[in-house]
């Protein structure tokens, strides 16, 4: 089958990260892992800086952590004129701790009212949509 | 090695020219851009009294459009012996005058024009040269575009947890503001900054409201670098270069807010500690700075990353009376910097911070003789740079 943000590319910057967007967009959280030593890169890269191996595996990864930062987003800017309508929008930064404390970007979705630097979140994957350019997209939500 | 390197390039060069357009609102310019960065260029020229026809190196950085090719014809440039431009964004400003440095002391240039010029009508910097090639799918899918929004994460950060407080942040925006009435280019000398002003300006992304940001503006300037010894026989009081150093931290890079160990300041904590190094001084010593301010947040990170506070001593020093000229502990941004002169990618920046060493400001710290100027903070690379008089050296 072939992926929509395939059809979608988002181009120019390191791009090594289409396992991700196949993994959310089958619906699995998925982060690559050194097939060496086992460290974790992210934002996903094509060597190891730690080992120097060009072996990933992708591995499936429980998506939940806690807020690491977040920006509440009052202007409608130029490239995500899509979310036009949701502003004003929270998007959160994540620290996941089953995978090595790196962090991933998504968008807040429910209730905003415990939203806090160190609030543990769980995340749910969107499909592809206009809002998300077509990709799949991870979205954190606040743990009750 | 390395630092017998650096102690060689330690005053070797200084700026002996400084030239500035005046500052237009973002996408007004009655010139092109071309133009702009003409001007500033003979203007700098003239300000050191150097035939412009001799600038034989030009350094940019980011994203210039204006190269030597279409500068030079209308220069007369007799001979172009060396041009570069400086990655990534306004990270690199500082770093430009170790690029200069290195040219000059390896005898591969004599003259080297730093200059930036932006008109948004011809470049379209917004809109597509900040906007292509660099910024992920990591933050476009998940509604994030701007600098403003990307670096507002940082500023959360350094508010709600490291315990910034807002009060900082409106010192900077005041000091800037209040700098800015007694300079004729400042597009905000006519704004009486107060809190209720501050406060109630709408916000851009949060924590960041209108006045936080930095203004986007048509304009152009230009700095003159050339050796220390040739500076000794040229018309204006040298601004030497002590120390400008330019890179990342390990571990830093393109991360998408993954940066570790450190992650809500500048990312120049390890560019500080080599300035202070190289150039033998420390944040005690230094009379004057132009900080860097995209956003009023991450220039209270450059401080910190600088050592002129600590986090937690950020409330306590970030008052207007600390802040500005002429008698504050630390003067910044005395031309009105980033957020009142206008912003023309930072560049405004080093002219401010050689007239502080001349001893012309309009807002003048006296007997300035060490004069700090810091890179864009939070860029993938950033620079810093030490400026100082003949008896710093």
């Amino acid at each position: 089958m072939s992926y929509s943000f395939e059809q979608h590319k988002i181009v120019g910057a390191i791009e090594a990260d289409d396992d991700y967007w196949r993994g959310l967009e089958d619906g699995v959280l998925r982060l690559p892992r050194c097939a060496s030593c086992r460290g974790w890169t992210w934002p996903a890269h094509f060597r190891c800086g730690q080992c120097g191996s060009w072996d990933f595996d992708w591995v499936a990864v429980e998506p939940r952590g806690r807020i690491f930062t977040y920006t509440r987003t009052h202007y409608a800017f130029d490239r995500v004129l899509e979310r036009r309508e949701d502003v004003p929008y929270v998007t959160v930064v994540a620290e996941l701790p089953d995978a090595g404390n790196l962090r991933l970007i998504g968008v807040l979705k429910g209730d905003e009212a415990d939203l806090a630097i160190g609030a543990p979140v769980r995340g749910t994957i969107d499909p592809p949509s206009a809002k998300s350019k077509f990709y799949p997209a991870l979205r954190w939500e606040l743990e009750r | 090695m390395t630092e017998r390197n650096v102690s060689s390039m330690r005053g070797a060069t200084a700026i002996v020219g400084i030239g500035q357009t005046p500052y237009y609102k973002r996408g007004t310019a009655p010139e092109p851009e071309l133009k702009l960065a003409l001007r500033a260029i003979t203007q700098a020229a003239d300000d050191a009294g150097i035939d412009v026809r001799d600038i034989d190196g030009f350094i940019s950085y980011a994203s210039e459009r204006s190269d030597p090719a279409k500068l030079m014809p209308a220069l007369g440039t007799r001979e172009c012996r060396f041009a570069s431009l400086v990655w990534i964004h306004g990270g690199a400003l500082a770093g430009t005058l170790n690029v200069a440095a290195g040219a000059i002391l390896s005898g591969q240039a004599d003259i080297v024009a730093i200059y930036r010029s932006m008109a948004e009508g011809n470049s379209q910097r917004l809109r597509v040269a900040v906007a292509q090639n660099d910024t992920s799918s990591q933050y476009l899918v998940n509604g994030l575009d701007s600098p403003a929004q990307i670096l507002a994460l940082r500023a959360q950060r350094l508010m709600e947890h490291h315990g910034v407080p807002r009060s900082a942040l409106f010192a900077t925006v005041q000091a800037s503001y209040y700098h800015a009435r007694n300079n004729s280019r400042a597009l905000g000398r006519a704004t009486e900054m107060t809190r209720e002003i501050y406060d109630e300006a709408r916000m851009i992304s949060e924590p960041y409201r209108l006045f936080d940001c930095s203004r986007e503006n048509d304009g152009a300037a230009c700095v003159l670098v050339v050796s220390a010894e040739r500076a000794r026989d040229l018309r204006q009081t040298p601004a030497y270069v002590l120390s400008a150093p330019m890179g990342t931290m390990g571990g830093g890079g393109a991360l998408e807010e993954n940066w570790r160990p450190y992650y809500a300041t500048a990312g120049q904590k390890e560019l500080a500690d080599r300035l202070w190094r190289e150039s033998g001084y420390g944040p005690k010593d230094v009379d004057v700075a132009q900080i860097y301010m995209n956003m009023d947040a991450m220039g209270i990170g450059s401080m910190i990353d600088h050592g002129f506070f600590a986090m937690e001593e950020a409330g306590a020093f970030c008052t207007l009376d600390n802040l500005i000229a002429p008698s504050g502990r630390l003067p910044i941004n005395t031309s009105g910097g980033d957020l009142a002169e206008g912003f023309i990618h930072g560049m405004g920046l080093i002219p401010e911070a050689v007239r502080q060493i001349r001893g012309t400001s309009v807002n003048q710290v006296p007997g300035a003789r060490l004069s700090l100027v810091t890179g864009g903070p939070g860029d993938l690379m950033s620079s810093t740079a030490l400026l100082g008089s003949a008896d710093t050296l």
